[in-house]
């Protein structure tokens, strides 16, 4: 099961429609999952649901094969924690799917250091979805004690 | 009076999605302290709820100016309300705006700059650097545009 997530706050129905439109064409042989928020396209080919409580969500996410979503941190760093093949495909301001295009430079950024694949338009997400399968995420080293401990020094110092 | 650990309140202001997830990674270092939070969508204040206080003040954005002023004013009776010492977010607007009157009302301010702004600091955080205490980045080239903004480490 491949999971699909573009996340809550804004639609993304050029996306979601694609997916659908692949799964036309039988470019896909697995099933799908879809968590698409404010989205108002309804996939015909796969579930779909607009919201996912945390801790289904996670299940989803932990039971799928592979993840393919928007280019939103909080769906990157879930992959990354578990080791999933994720895809995803930036939102973008000039669609109205989001209020920039931050989301292009973070998927470049770390497409680039091995950590995900992604694509910048439509046309290309079938090729994407392809290599999806044997893509293996390189792991990433995180550091977040490092910040933690700089923020509990800095409480520290505003008492007497 | 002074700051000690039972009296020092933090407020913990984040948007729903990956700047809870990046923020609640960083939860070591307020363990010891009273925390409240306050966010925009009432799924994660469910859970939310069993560690803190938490006030859902509704989603709001650049696009739509009268939400702005509407989460606004929630934040502003948050403020009067709960009294925090100090703020903390990873953004994006609630946080900023959680952060500006924090100053206001004699807050500390923290703010860690989500590590999806990989060319430059984020909009909110661009705001905030001006009034921030401590200001960290998750990218040394960031870091390195700025003035009075570090970078130690990743949540990711």
């Amino acid at each position: 099961m491949i999971f699909l997530t573009v996340g809550t706050q804004f639609p993304f129905d050029r996306f979601v429609r694609a997916v659908d439109n692949i799964f036309d064409q039988g470019l896909i042989d697995e099933e799908i999952f879809a968590q698409i928020g404010e989205t108002s396209y309804k996939p015909r080919n796969f579930e779909s649901v607009v919201s996912l409580e945390k801790k289904v969500f996670d299940e989803r996410f932990k039971g799928a094969s592979s993840v393919i979503s928007h280019a939103g941190v909080g769906t990157i760093m879930v992959a990354l924690k578990n080791h999933k093949p994720l895809l995803v495909m930036p939102r973008m301001k000039r669609y109205k799917e989001h209020v920039n295009d931050h989301q292009i430079a973070t998927a470049k950024k770390f497409e680039e250091l091995g950590h995900i694949l992604a694509v910048y338009d439509v046309k290309d997400l079938p090729n994407g979805i392809r290599k999806l399968k044997d893509f293996i995420p390189r792991k990433r080293k995180a550091s977040p004690d490092a910040i933690a401990d700089k923020i509990r020094r800095f409480l520290n110092s505003l008492q007497d | 009076m002074a700051l000690s650990k039972k009296n020092m309140k933090i407020c913990l202001a984040v948007s729903a999605g990956g700047h809870l997830t990046e923020l609640l990674k960083l939860a070591d270092s307020w363990q010891q302290y009273e925390v409240f939070y306050v966010s925009t969508a009432n799924m994660v204040a469910e859970k939310l709820q069993q560690y803190g206080t938490t006030h859902v003040v509704g989603e709001c954005n650049r696009e739509h100016l009268l939400r702005v002023f509407l989460v606004l004013f929630r934040c502003v009776r948050v403020i009067i309300r709960e009294r925090p010492n100090v703020i903390i977010s990873t953004g994006a607007a609630v946080g900023c705006i959680m952060c500006f009157l924090g100053k206001l009302s004699g807050a500390k301010v923290v703010w860690i700059d989500t590590i999806a702004n990989v060319e430059w600091i984020s909009l909110s955080g661009r705001m905030v650097r001006h009034i921030a205490d401590l200001f960290l980045v998750q990218w040394p080239e960031i870091a390195e545009q700025y003035s009075n903004v570090e970078y130690v480490g990743t949540v990711i």
